[in-house]
C-alpha cells in the first residue's frame, strides 16, 4: 500500500506542467528524443536500428541509429505497442510525456528494494517516498521531459539492487538477473560509466577490507564477462568497453581478482602482514585527483534539490560504516563517489540524489526506531508500521499543505523505562515535523522551479492572471502548414530538434552538435553582411531563416544575446573573414543603439532582428525601436532587404521567419544609363548674324 | 663679391652651427631618456609614471624604442579586483623581459595609476581600467595598440603575443616556480612513508570503523557545503560594503557563495548530522537511564 502511494505522490508531483499547460514534449532534447520514438512506432525496430536522418544536418544527414542510447526509444515503442495490442489507443506522444513520470514510481519501488536489502523494510519505506518527491530527481523527470535520465535513475537503482542481492547470495541467478538489467542501463544512458566503475570500486575495496569470498569471486566475474558482452550489443557503446580509459577499471579489477582467487587457492603462506602491507602501498600510490573545471556546485544546489536530506544523509553514512558489511560498503562507495562528482559538477546532482534518499532514510529510520517504542516489544511493531504509515500518507496529500500535527500517534505511547515518554514524544514530533517541512518544500520546487515546457512560457499580470506565450508553436505550425514538404530552413543549432519535430522540416544544424564546421558556416552567415551571407546561403540551399527575437517582451533568451557565440564559433573557423572585436565599440562595449559597431548593425541577424522594429513603439514613455531586453534605442531603423523577405513574424514577434529570394532573372546595372539626347548648354550662334 | 660670398658662407655655418647644436641637443635629450628609461627598468621591470613623466618619456616626440603602458586602478578604495590580477599577469610579462637574454632598450613596461597620474587619464580619454595601451616608437598608437582585454584576457602570455604582434619583439614569458604541489607530496609520502615504517607489524588501527567512518564524514561535508566550488572559484571569505562598511557574509545570488558561507554551511550540517547520531546513541541502552536523559535533553 505505502508503495503504491508513494507510486502515486512521486507521479502526481510531476504533473503540474501538464495541468497547467498541456500534455506536451518540453524543452528541446526531448523533441528528438520523440521524433525518433515516432518514426519507431511508424517504421518499425530494424528501420528504427538503421535509420539514416536526411532531414537533419542538410546536407550531411545523421546517422541516427548509430549515434543514440536506444533503450528510451525502444521502452516508449514497446509500451504503446503493447497498449495498443491490447486495444487501448494511446497516442504516442501521450506515452512519451507520461513515461517519466511512471518509471519514478518504478525506481521508487526499486530503491525501496535496495535500501531493504541494505538495512531493513522501514528505512526501504522511507527511502521510496523520499526518492518519490525529493526535487534532484523530479527535475529530470517531469511530466514532458522525455529524455534518458527519465528511466536511466530507476535501471540504475535496479541493477544497483541486484548487484547486491548477488554479491550477498553468490548465486548465478541474480549476477545474470544484474547482467540484464546492466545492458537495460547501458541502453538507455551514458551515464552507465558510473555503474562499469563504482562495481570494480566496490569490489576492489572488499578485497583490501579483507571481504574476499567465494560469492564475491562468483558476482563479478560473471557480471564482468556477461556484462561487457551485452553492453557490446549497443550500436552506439560498440568497442568502447574494451578501448576507452573509463572502462579500465572494470578489466583491472577483474584481472586482479582473478589473480588474488588464484593466490587465495594456491594458500601460498605470505605472512598476512606482509599481504596487508602490500595492499596498503597499492592504494597509496592511487591515480592523483583530477580537477573538472566545468560546472562547480554551490551549497545553495545542494540545499535546494534535497533539503533536509542533505544535512541528514553523512548520519546515514556513520550509521552504515559503524555497522559494516559487504553490501554497506557498497553504499559508502557509492556516496563518496557521488558526492564528489555532485560537488564538481552541477548537473551530477542527479547521480547524488538516489544514494542521499537512501542514506537520509537509513538514518531516520534508525532514529525513529529507538524513539516509537524501545522496550515495549509487544507494541513495537503496530506502532511503527502506524507511525510510518502516518508520514507516508502525508506526501500522499500534496495539496494539504496546512501542517497537521500528528498528536494521535505519540500518544499510542505507553510510560516505559528509559528515556522518558515526553522527551520521546518531542523527538518524535520534531522529526515528523522536519518530513513536513520537506515535503511542502518538494511541492513548492516542483511547482515553480521544475514545471516549465520552455516550449510555452508564462507570464503573470498585476492582477494575477496568466498571459501565455505560444509563439513558438504559433511559428513552427506556421512552417509546418506554409512551406514546401522539403524547404530547409536555417536557424541556430537550440533550435534545431523543435524545428524538426513540430515543423517537420529539414534543418541544418541542431542540439546534436557534432559537426562544428557546419555550425561556423551557419554561424558566418548570421554575422556577415547580407551579400556575403546570401553567397552562403545559396550554396546550402536555404530556403527559410528563422531567428528569436525577444526585444518586443523582454525574453533575454533570444538569437541576439546569443550572437556573441555565433561569431566567436564563425571566428574559429573562418579567422580572416570574421573578427569578433570588430562587433564592439572602440571603448569594448557590445551595443545595439546609434553608437553600435557598424559591423554589428549591418550584419544579417540585427537586421533580421530588427526589420520594422523600428516603428514599433511599445509604450508611450520609450521611444519607437526601443528593445526592451538590451534597454537600448536601436541604432539602425531604416532596414532595407536584398535577398530576404519577411515571411512571418508570430505575435508577440519573438520568433521570425524570412523567405531567402531567389537570384534575379535580370542582374540590375550598377552604372548609369548612357544619355543620348543630349542638349548642348550653349546655343549655336549662326555666323550669318551681321558683323558689325 | 667676394665679400658677400664670404659673409654668406659664414652666416649658412652661422645658422648651420645652432641647427647642429640643436640636432645634437635633440639626439642628447633621446640618449638621455633611454638612459633614464634604462636606470629606472634595472631598479624595477614596471617603471610608475605619473602625469609629468608620461607626457616627457612617452608622448614626447624624439623616441627610437617603443613603450607599453598599463592604465590601472591599484588603490583599494577603487575596489578593481581585475586591475590586480592583471598587474601580477603583467608583472610576471615585465620580469619575464628584463631578465631574458633579449633585453634590449627598445622597449620599456610602465604603468599609470589613476591616483597618481589622472590628468593623463584624461589626456587620453580613459575611462575603464585596467588598459594595456603601447606607444609605438614612430607615430601616434592606433586602434590594434590598444590590447582587447575582453577577448584575450590578462594572462602573461596573451599580453606576450599582443606585444609579439605590435612591435615584433618576442619574450618568452617565465613564471616563478611554483612549490606548493610538489611539496604537498612530497609530504603525503612522507607521512605514508612514516607510517608504514612504524606501524609496518601491525596494520590493525585500518579497522577501526569509527575512523574511516569519520573520514567519510569530513569528506562528504566538505563537499556538500560547496569547497569545490571555493577551490575552483576562489570567491573571497566575505564581503565589505566599501559605502557601509557593513560586512556581509551571505552573497546576496544564489550563483555564487563566500567562503564564510560555507563554513556556516558546513558547522550547521555537521551539527545536524551530530545531533541524529546522539539522538540514536542516547537511545540505546548502553548508559543508564539518568545519564540518557541528561544526554538527549
Amino acid at each position: 500500500t505505502i508503495l503504491f502511494l508513494a507510486w502515486l505522490a512521486g507521479f502526481s508531483s510531476r504533473l503540474f506542467a501538464v495541468i497547467r499547460f498541456e500534455s506536451i514534449i518540453h524543452e528541446f532534447d526531448p523533441w528528438f528524443n520523440y521524433r525518433s520514438t515516432h518514426h519507431l512506432a511508424s517504421h518499425g525496430f530494424y528501420e528504427f536500428l538503421n535509420w539514416f536522418d536526411e532531414r537533419a544536418w542538410y546536407p550531411l544527414g545523421r546517422i541516427v541509429g548509430g549515434t543514440v542510447y536506444p533503450g528510451l526509444m525502444v521502452t516508449a515503442g514497446l509500451i504503446h505497442w503493447i497498449l495498443n495490442m491490447l486495444n487501448v489507443t494511446v497516442h504516442i506522444r501521450d506515452v512519451c510525456v507520461f513515461l517519466a513520470p511512471v518509471f519514478s514510481g518504478l525506481t521508487a519501488i526499486s530503491t525501496f528494494l535496495l535500501t531493504r536489502e541494505l538495512w531493513n523494510q522501514g528505512a526501504g519505506l522511507l527511502a521510496a517516498c523520499f526518492i518519490a518527491i525529493v526535487p534532484g530527481y523530479i527535475s529530470r523527470s517531469v511530466a514532458g521531459s522525455f529524455d534518458n535520465e527519465g528511466i536511466a535513475i530507476f535501471a540504475l537503482q535496479f541493477t544497483y539492487y541486484l548487484w547486491v542481492k548477488s554479491v550477498k547470495t553468490g548465486s548465478v541467478f541474480w549476477t545474470i538477473c544484474c547482467c540484464l538489467s546492466y545492458f537495460y542501463m547501458v541502453s538507455a544512458w551514458g551515464g552507465y560509466v558510473f555503474i562499469i566503475n563504482l562495481i570494480p570500486l566496490h569490489v576492489f575495496v572488499l578485497l583490501l577490507m579483507q571481504r574476499y569470498s567465494r560469492r564475491v569471486y562468483i558476482a563479478y566475474s560473471t557480471f564482468y564477462i556477461v556484462g561487457l558482452i551485452l553492453s557490446m550489443q549497443i550500436p552506439f557503446v560498440g568497442f568502447q568497453p574494451i578501448r576507452t580509459s573509463e572502462h579500465m577499471a572494470a578489466a583491472g579489477v577483474f584481472a586482479l581478482l582473478q589473480a588474488y582467487a588464484f593466490l587465495q587457492y594456491l594458500r601460498d603462506r605470505l605472512t598476512k602482514q606482509e599481504f596487508q602491507t602490500l595492499f596498503f602501498l597499492g592504494v597509496s600510490l592511487a591515480a592523483g585527483i583530477v580537477f573538472l573545471s566545468h560546472q562547480p556546485t554551490t551549497w545553495v544546489s545542494f540545499f535546494f534539490d534535497l533539503h533536509i536530506l542533505v544535512c541528514t544523509f553523512p548520519a546515514g553514512l556513520w550509521f552504515c560504516i559503524k555497522n559494516i558489511n559487504d553490501e554497506r560498503v557498497f553504499v559508502a562507495l557509492y556516496a563518496i563517489s557521488a558526492v564528489y562528482f555532485a560537488g564538481v559538477m552541477v548537473r551530477l546532482m542527479l547521480t547524488l540524489t538516489p544514494v542521499v534518499c537512501m542514506l537520509s532514510a537509513i538514518a531516520f529510520s534508525n532514529v525513529f526506531e529507538r524513539y516509537l517504542g524501545d522496550d515495549m516489544k509487544r507494541e513495537n511493531p503496530p506502532i511503527e508500521d502506524s507511525s510510518d504509515e502516518d508520514d507516508k500518507r502525508n506526501p500522499g496529500n500534496l495539496y494539504d499543505k496546512a501542517g497537521k500535527v500528528r498528536k494521535h500517534v505519540s500518544e499510542q505511547e505507553k510510560t516505559e523505562e528509559g528515556l522518558g515518554p515526553n522527551i520521546k514524544n518531542i523527538v518524535t514530533m520534531l522529526m515528523l515535523m522536519l518530513l513536513m517541512m520537506f515535503a511542502v518544500h518538494c511541492t513548492w520546487v516542483t511547482s515553480n522551479a521544475y514545471s516549465s515546457p520552455s516550449v510555452v512560457l508564462a507570464s503573470y499580470n498585476h492582477d494575477g492572471t496568466r498571459n501565455i506565450l505560444d509563439d513558438f508553436r504559433e511559428a513552427y505550425y506556421w512552417l509546418r502548414q506554409n512551406t514546401d514538404e522539403h524547404a530547409r530552413v536555417m536557424s541556430w543549432w537550440d533550435y534545431g530538434y523543435q524545428i524538426a519535430g513540430m515543423a517537420n522540416r529539414t534543418t541544418l544544424v541542431d542540439n546534436n552538435t557534432w559537426n562544428n564546421s557546419h555550425i561556423a558556416l551557419v554561424g558566418k552567415a548570421m554575422s556577415s553582411n547580407e551579400s556575403a551571407a546570401y553567397e552562403i546561403m545559396r550554396s546550402l540551399d536555404v530556403d527559410y531563416v528563422l531567428i528569436i527575437f525577444g526585444g518586443v517582451i523582454g525574453y533575454s533568451g533570444d538569437d541576439i544575446n546569443k550572437f556573441l557565440w555565433m561569431v566567436r564559433i564563425a571566428e574559429g573557423e573562418h579567422p580572416k573573414d570574421i573578427r569578433e572585436s570588430d562587433y564592439f565599440t572602440p571603448q569594448g562595449e557590445f551595443r545595439v543603439d546609434k553608437a553600435g559597431s557598424p559591423t554589428l548593425l549591418n550584419c544579417l541577424m540585427y537586421k533580421m532582428s530588427y526589420y520594422r522594429f523600428g516603428e514599433m513603439q511599445l509604450d508611450f514613455r520609450t521611444p519607437p525601436g526601443f528593445d526592451r531586453t538590451r534597454n537600448a534605442e536601436i541604432g539602425n531603423k531604416d532596414i532595407k532587404f536584398k535577398h530576404l523577405e519577411e515571411a512571418f513574424t508570430s505575435e508577440h514577434w519573438l520568433v521570425r521567419i524570412y523567405k531567402v529570394k531567389q537570384l534575379d532573372n535580370r542582374e540590375t546595372l550598377d552604372h548609369k544609363l548612357r544619355v543620348t539626347n543630349i542638349v548642348p548648354k550653349q546655343k549655336y550662334l549662326s555666323k550669318k548674324v551681321g558683323s558689325q | 663679391m667676394a665679400a658677400l660670398s664670404v659673409l654668406a658662407l659664414l652666416l649658412l655655418l652661422a645658422c648651420g652651427g645652432p641647427r647642429a647644436a640643436g640636432q645634437k641637443r635633440k639626439e642628447m635629450v633621446l640618449s638621455e631618456k633611454v638612459s633614464q628609461l634604462m636606470e629606472w627598468t634595472s631598479k624595477r621591470s614596471v617603471i610608475r609614471m605619473n602625469g609629468d613623466k608620461f607626457r616627457r618619456l612617452v608622448k614626447a616626440p624624439p623616441r627610437n624604442y617603443s613603450v607599453i603602458v598599463m592604465f590601472t586602478a591599484l588603490q583599494p578604495h577603487r575596489q578593481c579586483v581585475v586591475c590586480k590580477q592583471a598587474d601580477e599577469e603583467y608583472q610576471i610579462l615585465a620580469n619575464s623581459w628584463r631578465y631574458s637574454s633579449a633585453f634590449t632598450n627598445k622597449i620599456f613596461f610602465a604603468m599609470v595609476d589613476f591616483d597618481e597620474g589622472s590628468d593623463v587619464f584624461q589626456m587620453l580619454n580613459m575611462n575603464s581600467a585596467p588598459t594595456f595601451i603601447n606607444f609605438p616608437a614612430k607615430g601616434k598608437p592606433k586602434r590594434g595598440d590598444t590590447y582587447e582585454l575582453q577577448v584575450r584576457g590578462f594572462a602573461a602570455e596573451q599580453l606576450a603575443r599582443w606585444v609579439a604582434d605590435r612591435t615584433d619583439v618576442n619574450i618568452r614569458v617565465i613564471r616563478p616556480p611554483n612549490y606548493a604541489g610538489p611539496l604537498m607530496l612530497g609530504l603525503l609520502l612522507a607521512v605514508i612513508g612514516g607510517l608504514v615504517y612504524l606501524r609496518g607489524s601491525n596494520l590493525d588501527f585500518l579497522y577501526n570503523k569509527t575512523g574511516w567512518a569519520f573520514a567519510a564524514l569530513c569528506f562528504v561535508l566538505a563537499m556538500t557545503s560547496g569547497q569545490m566550488w571555493n577551490h575552483i572559484r576562489g570567491p573571497p571569505y566575505a564581503h565589505k560594503n566599501p559605502h557601509t562598511g557593513q560586512v556581509s557574509y551571505i552573497h546576496g545570488s544564489s550563483q555564487a557563495q563566500f567562503v564564510a558561507e560555507t563554513h556556516i554551511v558546513l558547522l550547521f550540517n555537521g551539527g545536524v548530522t551530530l545531533g541524529m547520531v546522539l539522538l540514536h546513541e542516547a537511545a540505546t541502552s548502553d548508559m543508564d537511564v539518568g545519564k540518557r536523559k541528561i544526554t538527549d535533553k
